[in-house]
């Protein structure tokens, strides 16, 4: 199982390599903007992540993997 | 900007276009403030002072979309439109006519590259030694912001006139459009030809001065960015377009060119322009047609 | 400009974007300061879900901080402060109502009263095409204490259109329940944890990309809950969790939006999805609006049970943790965000419900204790 997921994510990589297009460094405006960053409010982020680290079982997959806490 | 500053302005109220007019200057001076090179709280010179830093300098919207027009030209022009290449301007001394030599210039030559400055984040990131000149950009864009802001203000008839860079607000009452004499390189106070502006902007660049003879050559101070050595181009060209950013960008870059690849260029741009080349003769296109 | 050849359109794109007109012209910044304070609060259960004893759950306040400033020329400083206040009561074991319903019994009247404290401190360095950084912390709690630490590298490739990173964190707790003896918990035990992740960023085009991470923890120690009446579970987890990020402008409605999604599995049996989408709209140059709607849905844990079943040996795994079984949850917020220059304001309220109803995987054992809950926070960022 975790071999299949570890091939569907190398193919949809490299899937994601091949479609792209050859932006310019002055075509870079819009990917600079604060609302398109990966984690625009890293505050809001972390306060969401501990909240539902505490309410549900899951946890993890962004690269924030960060100390305990006693609420799970 | 070290030049000549001029505001045209029709409006039926005298009060109405002072005050416009003291708010387009201080447009103007707001950008000269931020970067000229020869002041030192300018934000270029933050810039600049922070070539080398790993973190970068954090630019804003503004200081971002002139850099990405420089980015622009510097591909458009194949690396001559290169607003790092002032750091050549140090080793020719155009007073003392001074050549330097050629390991001298591929010295300078390596801090030289826009494609070598990197964007992040909002954050610029000067490498050790290179130097930002703004100087072939922030006039022309001085000039069209101010005419936006005028039209902004209401105001419907009038030019602005930065140096040479000129940018229409709007055309002369009776949709006629606004006259620019293009001064003759050779023969002082003569006018070469005349480009009529209904709209969009007119700019100028020129060699006729800083240069000098040496052995019956003449070195001009437009340098090459690619080769470190003057530029064989056109002794002058003025061209018109919809702003008068792309229209100097078009003039610079139609200068730093070879004058027989200017030419052709020139042609090929669809835009109205008159040109003089070494030889003194004047080339144009499109100067009687409405823009 | 009729007949203007392709390189002049060319040129014309980027001298037509510059903004002109005096702008707000805040001062480039260099170092951060934010401070957010949140109050969360969770719905009472009702009297058919707990026939006796104690219906309010938590209450929390937190209060987060950050310092980002840089250090020298190659380096930036990290710092991360909370401290949240708790009260309220939590499940302590579930039964049969006279109607053979689950029902849930919340701690007793002393309740939980809880102060947690963390500290995080970290540093990025940076190089020619990428970076790397080092972060430690440490938080303490009335019945809680952990250290831990984390390392991270990421590379740009493609004239930076990929992004490459991995990283590393290990964390080290130490567990103290609060009247252990009294009510025969655990004294103290400890556990630990280990985890690595690996991600991809790519760059679409000029208005949209896309990133996929990997993560793998493993833990090991005490990992059941010491205030439950009835929990036992394996000393040995290992979850595997997936998850993929879409972002894509929208210019002629100056609005962003972030799609999310994320799969999540471990040996304990649970297995979760999660997706999410935001919409960051752009009012004007100062304001900006975020609502955001999430969808999370996760099975039971193999040892999963809605009644505790307190004749099991304490050999077998078992718990009636509501976190551990199958439901659904569907929460929305919206944040407004406005943007003074040097300095920003946040104000967010979210509405989070978790219930079997919502679950798209079969529900055989329904969590009578599922929650529901309020939140609403402020923030504010300083540039400096």
């Amino acid at each position: 199982m975790r071999q299949l997921r570890a091939t569907l994510l190398l193919s949809i990589c490299s899937l994601m390599l091949i479609s792209c297009a050859e932006v310019k460094a002055w075509e870079r405006g819009y990917l600079a903007r604060e609302e398109m960053a990966w984690d625009p409010n890293s505050l809001e982020s972390s306060l969401n992540d501990h909240i539902f680290f505490s309410k549900e079982a899951s946890s993890g997959g962004n690269s924030t993997a960060g100390g305990g806490c006693g609420c799970n | 900007m070290g030049s000549f500053c001029e505001i045209q302005l029709f409006d039926e109220s005298r009060i109405s276009a002072k005050s416009i007019v003291k708010q387009l200057a201080g447009e103007v001076t707001r950008l000269e403030k931020k970067y000229s090179r020869f002041r030192e709280d300018s934000f270029l010179t933050k810039i600049n002072s922070s070539a080398g830093n790993k973190l970068g300098l954090a630019i804003d919207e503004e200081t971002q979309s002139l850099f990405d027009h420089a980015l622009n030209c510097f591909e458009q022009s194949d690396g001559l439109f290169d607003i790092t290449a002032g750091a050549l301007n140090k080793i020719w001394d155009f007073k003392k006519a001074l050549i330097p030599s050629q390991p001298q210039i591929n010295a300078v030559r390596a801090c030289v590259g826009l494609n070598k400055i990197s964007f992040k984040n909002s954050h610029i990131h000067l490498p050790l030694e290179m130097q930002i000149d703004f100087g072939g950009i922030v006039k022309e864009y001085a000039a069209d912001s101010a005419a936006r802001l005028a039209r902004n203000l209401g105001a419907k008839h009038g030019l602005v006139n930065l140096g040479g860079d000129f940018s229409v607000i709007g055309s002369q009452p009776g949709n006629k459009p606004w006259s620019v004499g293009i001064s003759s390189p050779i023969s002082a106070g003569n006018i070469m030809a005349k480009i009529s502006l209904l709209d969009g902007g007119l700019a100028s660049s020129g060699n006729y001065e800083r240069f000098f003879m040496h052995e019956g050559k003449r070195y001009s101070h437009i340098l090459n960015p690619v080769t470190g050595w003057p530029s064989n181009g056109l002794r002058a060209v003025s061209i018109s377009a919809n702003l008068c950013s792309v229209a100097g960008s078009v003039a610079t870059i139609a200068m730093l060119k070879n004058e027989f690849e200017a030419k052709a260029w020139l042609e090929n741009s669809g835009l109205a322009y008159v040109c003089m080349d070494s030889e003194g003769m004047i080339g144009s296109s499109g100067l009687k047609s409405d823009n | 400009m009729k007949n203007a050849s392709r390189s002049i359109i060319a040129l014309s794109s980027t001298a037509m974007a510059l903004p002109g007109i005096a702008l707000s012209d805040a001062p480039p910044t260099q170092s951060t300061v934010s401070y957010k304070l949140s109050n969360y609060q969770e719905d009472d259960l009702s009297r058919s879900e707990a026939p006796i004893g104690e219906l309010e759950r938590y209450e929390i306040d937190v209060h987060q901080f950050q310092l980002v400033s840089p250090l020298g020329r190659n380096m930036s400083l990290h710092v991360d402060a909370n401290y949240e206040s708790l009260s309220g009561a939590s499940p302590w074991f579930t039964s049969r109502s006279l109607d053979g319903e689950p029902v849930v019994n919340l701690s007793g009247p002393s309740g939980i009263w809880d102060r947690r404290a963390e500290l995080s401190v970290g540093s990025r360095f940076y190089l020619e095409n990428g970076s790397f950084a080092g972060k430690i912390g440490y938080s303490e709690e009335n019945d809680y204490s952990a250290f831990s630490f984390g390392l991270n590298g990421e590379k740009n490739y493609n004239n930076d259109l990929t992004t490459v990173s991995v990283g590393l964190s290990y964390s080290s707790d130490q567990i103290f329940p609060t009247d252990a003896a009294l009510f025969n918990r655990v004294i103290e035990d400890d556990k630990q944890s280990t985890s690595v992740f690996f991600s991809v960023s790519q760059v679409i085009n000029q208005v949209s990309s896309f990133q996929s991470a990997l993560s793998i923890t493993e833990q090991s120690g005490f990992l059941s809950d010491p205030y439950k009446l009835r929990d036992i579970r394996p000393d040995n987890k290992t979850q595997i969790a997936w998850s993929n990020s879409y972002r894509r402008f929208f210019v002629s409605t100056n609005a962003a939006l972030h799609a999310n999604y994320r799969y999540y599995h471990d040996d304990f049996g649970v297995n979760s999805h999660t997706s999410d989408l935001s919409w960051y709209q752009n009012l004007g140059r100062t304001l900006q609006l975020v609502p955001t709607l999430r969808y999370y849905n996760q099975s039971a844990a193999n040892f999963f049970t809605n009644v505790d079943n307190f004749l099991n040996p304490i050999s077998e795994y078992q718990s009636s943790d509501y976190r551990l079984s199958t439901f659904g949850a569907v929460s929305g917020s919206l944040s407004v965000i406005a943007d003074m220059g040097s300095w920003t304001a946040t104000l967010t309220a979210e509405r989070y419900l978790a219930d079997d109803k919502y679950s798209a995987f079969e529900v055989s054992k329904p969590s009578t204790a599922l929650v529901k809950y309020n939140r609403i926070s402020l923030g504010i960022d300083f540039r400096f």
